[in-house]
Formats: structure tokens, C-alpha cells, sequence
């Protein structure tokens, strides 16, 4: 038994940085400069799944968007391209969308791309047998719910009146609802797919994509792309990509060290040689540098505990100072932020918008305090999830908190699982280490999610199911959300999400800390048009050789 | 020998059942939904939860998730892990063949390069080479393992390029690690083979035959050797589990796609299929290689009585 408990007592000590998952999908827009040819090499940890209907944190995103293209794509900046959709357009009250859908393209074993292979490709993630976890995406057509219970296996609210036009109801109404469908769960799919569990489609899925697999996922090893040269778009301009799996205890390291050594084109690092790193491929033009669509922020729990009134949680937010934290923990590479919706959300973003925190001020966190009712030695419980490279930042401000308000904070370090666990439970209190990205780029996929009563979701034991976790709730604001939702003018909509925003940053909903800054090297010497995608992927569709 | 053997493989099933009773009691004791979120701080889906749950049998008492386990066990059928939703086999055959490719090179190494170091420093006492012998293997102790791994890692791979920086493939990248993992054993094998040879040296049975004019070579050979080994032997067949059991921090530095990095990962994702299979795999591994390791103390000295 020596070599089991030695293991386990490693994995307890060694602090290793699990890749936070974020979702969403990636993709670039069309500049053509650059040659044909050549490969590209990165890193990443081992997907659950690169098939689309199972694809989720950013890694399985990178592989399922080379190989299959939906009905839009978006920008890193936001911008949405057309790309199956030759057409997007709503019914008046916005619960009906008819896409028409570009002809004449193909997936590479030759099978038409039509509304048919939309309505497959949905109804193949929706299902009951699926346990898809991105399914959930695909909820507001008419027909989900009744899928996954398992009680039908086609989706009512999918209709093609012909064959390159896809009818969409909704059972509520959603203006962004073609936003979603960037999403890669929202992919189409070709008859050879089968049910979601085909186990050869999952390892070697064939799509519609600029890139497809050459040879199956070889798990834990490596996933080999080869250009698409029937494409129906502007097609790649890379021969290949080799996408080597690394582990996730040390991946960053590792992609680090390959960059340095050649055998890498692209590559994060880990935090503490970030500095380093930027001073010697800043100069060399091979340094990227992104705000994304990541936050990070306190948890408050809002319904129960200290952190129940405003004023509290007004008092932890005017307590921290989020600039020495940056500049000290982060070594300047995190901005702190004043908002819920990231700055990557350039049209939407509102600079300042959260005064308390603008810059620290002790005299205003007592006077809060002291409006809370929450006198020097309160008791408030600071709760995060260790091996996520968390510590030092909790508990530099643990010791804000302590020093300026006088409170007793209790650290509690616990496994990602548990924390979520205990983040859910009826009995939750105090404050939790939190952090969200986006999926499609809406300030509806921050402000729903988060902070709307319907997302709060109880069970009978009084468990939080939803992303809500805050379980702050507020009709004003709900109303605001569900309006914008409603709302067909992009600019009236996206007024009714500020104001909503601005009632849940008055309100301290949940705590902004910092916004999620995005470094990688790049290898600029031999290729172009290198960029982070929305996903924080690199535009592979986009790269050429110089 | 042989019904010593079978009795003792018997006594293995148990103890395979044993510790997987423990293992079970102790996951399901441990916080935190199994088939709860992923990554990331989104929520799974209640409906897949409950889906995966139905699936996976975790819906069902304890009692009966263990005898189901049991029962497919009796099969060879590991089950299905939780985030890839792969069989377990079929996941971890390939990182049991690394892992095993890996503990194996660096056994042999430890055999080749500590009994030779050993032998020459126990024959030469006070020499030059028993002096270099000393301070050679007293640095390697006091090294950890991972500044070892990332000192050859540096100077082989990134600066000289000699051998590829990380990954599976091929002959050249199973020798940093592999050398990574065998120099603190290697050394301490050294230490015990000098210790023990000068002990049996000493012993008078030497000195008898020595008397007897038995020539040296056959001397050495026959006595110094066979009995200084069995020691070694007891040590290298701990060691040599150690490594089956996979190990994580070599793995770790040269992406070596094993078990040890299997296990750490799975105890994070609390993916128990998996967990449970990598303990259960450990223990069955020690048990035979003990076993061996009986069996080979028989062949070395014949006063030793299996029964």
C-alpha cells in the first residue's frame, strides 16, 4: 500500500493550478493576409469532450469551434459575423426566429449542411440520454424541457418549412436569442453522428468546420487538425494544427517551457513568471495582453447570515483595497474592477459604475459596518477553493477585512466540489471566492445568470440549483432583464441591462474584485494574425504563416 | 512452493476487497456531489445531475453500489468514469503501460547502477571510489525528487536538447524521467549494498571458506553476493511498487501520461470510478510483487522456509 498513500498525501500537498473552465466559443473574423502552410503548436489540458454536444470548458470549445461552424460567429471584441445565417430575424415579441441558412455548403464526408442538420445536431444534445452540460443553453426553445425528461425525442419548437430555412419558438421572449447560438452545443451535426453517446463520433467528430480531425482524439496525448479544403467560408490558411495535451497539474509550466524551447507557438504561464516572461517577449512583439470576458468577484450570500443587508456588504467592498492587491499579489497584471458586466463588453461597459470600489476607504467601510450592525469581532466566514492559486489573494484581503472593520474572518480552504456544494446549501453564510465568463457576448449572460430571481432555482430542501448563488433578488430588477430580454432595439436594450446593472452594483449583489486579464506568447516571428478569441483561444482559423 | 503461492493469492483477493470496502466508505464520507459541476462555477443542470445519478447507480444505498462494483469487478470491468464518461479500462490501460514502462526503466537502472556502485565501494573500502561512492549518493539523498527532475529537464532538454523536454513518445523521452526517478533509489540501494556486503564480509563463513582456500571470485560470488543481496532485494521490491503505483511529481514535470498524474487529477474531479480503480490497481500490485519478493528470498538463501 506505500505508493497509494504517498500518492494521495502529494496531491493534498502539491499547490497546482487547476485551468479554470470558462465557457463559450471562440472565433475570428476574416483578414487574409499571410501564406498557406504550415503548423501551428499549443498546449492544452484534456477535454471532457470535443464533441459538440458535450464540449464546455475552453479547451473541448478550441477543438469543437475548428471543426464545426454554426449559424454566427463572433469577434474577440464582441462584433457578431454572419456565418450560416445568411438571415436572422424575430418575430415582433422576439419568441419566434427564422434563420435562412447559406447553400451549397458541405460537412467533409459530403453531407449537406441544411436546417436538418441544425434541428440533429440540437435535438442530439437536448435529449434526456445526452446528460449534456451545455444543453442548458439550448432551454429557451419550446420543447426542451419535455426532451429532457425523456418523455419525446424530437424538438417542438425546431420546424424547417424548407429546407434551408430553421423556424425557432421560444417559450419566452429572447432578442439575443442568435447571439446564443455561437455556442458550439448549437452546432449542426451530420447523420453519422448518431445519439449523443456514439463513442466513435465523440473521439473523431466530422463537422462542418475550417479545420477536421486527422485521426481520432488520442486522450491525453495529442489532437491533430488538418485545413478544410471544402469549407464553405473563407478557408484556413494553416496546413495543421498539433494540439499536444498536457497535464493540468502542471500545464502552464509546461506550455512555458515549450514556447521557450521551439516546440510551442502559443502559451500561457503560470502566475509568478508573468512579469519575466513580459520583459523579455514584450520587446520582441510576442507578448499578448487581453482584458476577456472573465470576472472575479466576492460572493456574498444575501439571504442569510452577516452578508444579508446592503450596508454589510457596502462595507466589505469599501474595506478592500483592490489596488495593492493587483499591483502586490498580481503583480499588475489584473485591473481591478468597478463593474458586474467585464470592460471586454466595450458598448455595454459602465467605467466607475461601483463607487465603494473605486479606491479603499476605511472611514466609509466602519460607518457601513456599523449601519449593518456588525461591531469589530463579527464573525464572517471567507470561503474558497484551494489548488485554483487562490491563497494569497484571500488571504491578503481576509487581513483587509480584519484590519479595517475589526471582524473576526474565518479562511475556509476546501476542494472546488465543496465549495460549490457549500455555496448551495439552504445553511450558506458569509462570503465565497467566485468568478464568472461568458458564453455569448450579452450582458444577459452575466446579468440573468447571476443575479435574476428565476436563477436561483431552490429545491424542495431548499438547495440552490441555479447560478444565483448570491441569492440576491430584487423585482426591479428582474423586471429590467426581463424587459430587455423583450426589447428588439439593440440601444433601448442595452440601456434597460445598465440600469439593471446598476441597481445590482447599488445593491452589492455580489462584490467586484477584478477583471480577467488574459497573457499568452505568441509566436509572431513566423506567423500572423494572432489573436485571443472570445474564448481566450487562439483565432486558428485566422492565423497564416508570414 | 505452490500451495504456499495459491494460498497466499487467496489471501489477496481479500485484501483487494478489503481495501476497496474502506476506499468506498471513505468517498462517499467526503463532501461534495460526485457528479456535481465539472469546472468552472457554473451549475450542472439538475436533470443531468439526476440523470447522471440514475445512470451511475448513485441513487442506490452504499451497500449495493459496493456489491455492484464488486460484482462487475469479479468481470474485469472497471465501469465508466464521470467527465469523459469513457470505460475505466479502457482510460487507464495506456497510463498503467507508461507507468509500468517508466518504473521498470528506472528499477533497471537501480539495479545496474546501485549494486555496482555498492559492490565497488564495499570491496574498495576507504578507496577513492568508496569516498566518491559516499558523496555521490549523499548528494542524490538530499535532493528532492523534483529539483532533480527540473535540474536534468534544464540542462538535457531545454539547454543542451539532448532529449525532448515532456511527453510519451519514443525511447529518448522515457530517459530524464526515468533517470529522474532512479537516482535517490539508486543511491540508497548503494548504501545498503556496501553496508550489508561489509557485513557479510566480516562473517566467519567467509573467513571459512576464505581459509579453506576457496578461491576469491568463487567466494564472492557464491557467499558475499547471494547474501548480501536479499536486503536489497526487499528494498528494490518496495521501491519497485512505489514506482507501479505511478509517480506523480516525475510524471508531472515531463507530462508523462501515468497513473500517479491519473490519481491526482481524479481525487480533484472527484471522478471515483477512477480513484477506485487506481487504489485498487496499487494494492493488487504490492501484494504480488511481495509475494515475488518472498518467493525470490527462497531462491537466495535455502534456509528460508516458505509455509
Amino acid at each position: 500500500m506505500r505508493g497509494v498513500p504517498r500518492a494521495r498525501w502529494m496531491a493534498g500537498a502539491a499547490v497546482l493550478a487547476l485551468s479554470l473552465a470558462a465557457c463559450g466559443g471562440g472565433g475570428g473574423g476574416g483578414e487574409s493576409s499571410g501564406k498557406t502552410g504550415g503548423t501551428f503548436r499549443l498546449g492544452i489540458v484534456e477535454p471532457t469532450a470535443i464533441d459538440p454536444y458535450n464540449a464546455q470548458e475552453s479547451e473541448g470549445i478550441l477543438v469543437a469551434h475548428q471543426l464545426f461552424t454554426g449559424l454566427v460567429d463572433v469577434k474577440a471584441d464582441g462584433t457578431i459575423v454572419p456565418k450560416l445565417a445568411e438571415q436572422r430575424s424575430p418575430n415582433d415579441n422576439c419568441t419566434e426566429w427564422t434563420f435562412k441558412i447559406k447553400q451549397g455548403t458541405k460537412f467533409t464526408n459530403g453531407e449537406p449542411v441544411d436546417a436538418e442538420a441544425f434541428i440533429r445536431g440540437w435535438t442530439r444534445a437536448a435529449k434526456k440520454s445526452a446528460a449534456s452540460d451545455v444543453a442548458y443553453h439550448l432551454a429557451g426553445i419550446q420543447g426542451f424541457d419535455q426532451l429532457q425528461a425523456g418523455t419525446t425525442q424530437t424538438f417542438a419548437g425546431l420546424s424547417a418549412p424548407d429546407p434551408y430555412t430553421l423556424k425557432v419558438k421560444l417559450s419566452q421572449p429572447d432578442c439575443e436569442f442568435d447571439l446564443k447560438t455561437y455556442h458550439t452545443v448549437f452546432s449542426p451535426v451530420p447523420k453519422v453522428a448518431g445519439e449523443a453517446n456514439n463513442k466513435q463520433y465523440n473521439d473523431q467528430p466530422i463537422g462542418n468546420g475550417p479545420f477536421k480531425m486527422e485521426g481520432p482524439w488520442q486522450h491525453n496525448t495529442k489532437i491533430t487538425l488538418v485545413r478544410n479544403d471544402d469549407y464553405g467560408f473563407e478557408k484556413a490558411k494553416l496546413d495543421r494544427v498539433e494540439i499536444s495535451i498536457l497535464n493540468p497539474q502542471n500545464a502552464d509550466q509546461l506550455e512555458y517551457q515549450g514556447f521557450e524551447s521551439g516546440k510551442f507557438d502559443w502559451a500561457r504561464m503560470p502566475t509568478p513568471q508573468l512579469p519575466a516572461a513580459k520583459a523579455k517577449y514584450e520587446p520582441q512583439g510576442q507578448w499578448i495582453g487581453q482584458d476577456t470576458n472573465g470576472m472575479n468577484y466576492l460572493l456574498p450570500i444575501t439571504d442569510n447570515g452577516p452578508m444579508k443587508t446592503k450596508e454589510a456588504r457596502l462595507a466589505v467592498s469599501y474595506a478592500i483595497d483592490r489596488q495593492t492587491i493587483t499591483q502586490g499579489v498580481f503583480k499588475g497584471m489584473q485591473t481591478p474592477s468597478t463593474t458586474i458586466v467585464p470592460p471586454a463588453f466595450k458598448d455595454f461597459y459602465q467605467q466607475g459604475l461601483c463607487q465603494s470600489c473605486q479606491k479603499q476607504d476605511p472611514a466609509k467601510a466602519k460607518e457601513y459596518a456599523q449601519k449593518a450592525n456588525l461591531p469589530p469581532g463579527s464573525a464572517v466566514t471567507l470561503a474558497f477553493n484551494t489548488g485554483g492559486g487562490h491563497d494569497e489573494w484571500v488571504q491578503a484581503v481576509a487581513q483587509q477585512l480584519r484590519d479595517v472593520l475589526g471582524w473576526k474572518v474565518e479562511i475556509k480552504p476546501m476542494p472546488f466540489k465543496e465549495l460549490l456544494e457549500a455555496e448551495q446549501q439552504p445553511g450558506a453564510t458569509g462570503l465565497f471566492r467566485f468568478a464568472w465568463g461568458a458564453d455569448y457576448p450579452t450582458p444577459d449572460n452575466y446579468l440573468f445568470p447571476l443575479l435574476h430571481t428565476k436563477s436561483i432555482n431552490k429545491d424542495a430542501s431548499g438547495k440552490v440549483t441555479g447560478d444565483n448563488r448570491s441569492r440576491w433578488s430584487n423585482p426591479q430588477f428582474d423586471q429590467l432583464v426581463d424587459k430587455a430580454r423583450a426589447t428588439k432595439d439593440p440601444n433601448e436594450r442595452k440601456k434597460l441591462y445598465q440600469q439593471a446593472e446598476k441597481i445590482a452594483i447599488e445593491e452589492m449583489a455580489l462584490i467586484p474584485l477584478w477583471n480577467r486579464t488574459q497573457y499568452r506568447l505568441a509566436n509572431t516571428k513566423k506567423f500572423t494574425n494572432l489573436e485571443l478569441d472570445f474564448n481566450e483561444n487562439p483565432t486558428l482559423a485566422q492565423v497564416a504563416l508570414k | 512452493m505452490g500451495r504456499y503461492i495459491v494460498r497466499r493469492l487467496g489471501q489477496m483477493v481479500l485484501v483487494v476487497l478489503g481495501a476497496t470496502m474502506i476506499l468506498f466508505v471513505c468517498l462517499f464520507v467526503l463532501p461534495g456531489d460526485p457528479v456535481g459541476s465539472l469546472g468552472g462555477d457554473k451549475a450542472r443542470d439538475p436533470a443531468v445531475v439526476q440523470e447522471l445519478r440514475q445512470r451511475y447507480g448513485l441513487d442506490k444505498p452504499l451497500a449495493v453500489q459496493y456489491f455492484n462494483y464488486v460484482k462487475r469487478l469479479a468481470t474485469g470491468d472497471l465501469g465508466e468514469d464521470y467527465t469523459q464518461r469513457r470505460p475505466v479500462n479502457e482510460i487507464l490501460a495506456p497510463k498503467v503501460k507508461n507507468t509500468a514502462k517508466l518504473a521498470i526503466a528506472a528499477i533497471l537502472i537501480d539495479i545496474v547502477l546501485g549494486l555496482f556502485a555498492g559492490i565497488i565501494a564495499a570491496l574498495f573500502r576507504y578507496s577513492f571510489w568508496d569516498v566518491l561512492v559516499t558523496l555521490l549518493t549523499t548528494i542524490a539523498i538530499g535532493f528532492p525528487t523534483f529539483v532533480i527532475g527540473l535540474l536534468l529537464q534544464n540542462v538535457f532538454a531545454l539547454q543542451l536538447g539532448l532529449f525532448p523536454l515532456f511527453g510519451t513518445e519514443g525511447f529518448s523521452s522515457l530517459v530524464l524521467p526515468a533517470v529522474t526517478l532512479a537516482i535517490i533509489d539508486a543511491a540508497l540501494v548503494a548504501r545498503l549494498m556496501r553496508g550489508t556486503m561489509l557485513e557479510v564480509l566480516r562473517a566467519d563463513y567467509v573467513k571459512t571458506a576464505i581459509a579453506k582456500g576457496v578461491p576469491r571470485r568463487a567466494v564472492l560470488l557464491k557467499h558475499v553476493l547471494r547474501n548480501s543481496v536479499i536486503p536489497v532485494v526487499t528494498y528494490l521490491g518496495i521501491s519497485f511498487g512505489t514506482l507501479l503505483g505511478g509517480a506523480l511529481i516525475t510524471e508531472a514535470i515531463f507530462n508523462w501520461d501515468g497513473i500517479g498524474l491519473a490519481l491526482v487529477t481524479a481525487i480533484q474531479q472527484q471522478n471515483n470510478p477512477i480513484v477506485i480503480a487506481v487504489v485498487t490497481y496499487g494494492v493488487a500490485v504490492f501484494v504480488v510483487l511481495n509475494l515475488i519478493v518472498d518467493v525470490l528470498y527462497a531462491v537466495l538463501d535455502p534456509r528460508i522456509r516458505l509455509a
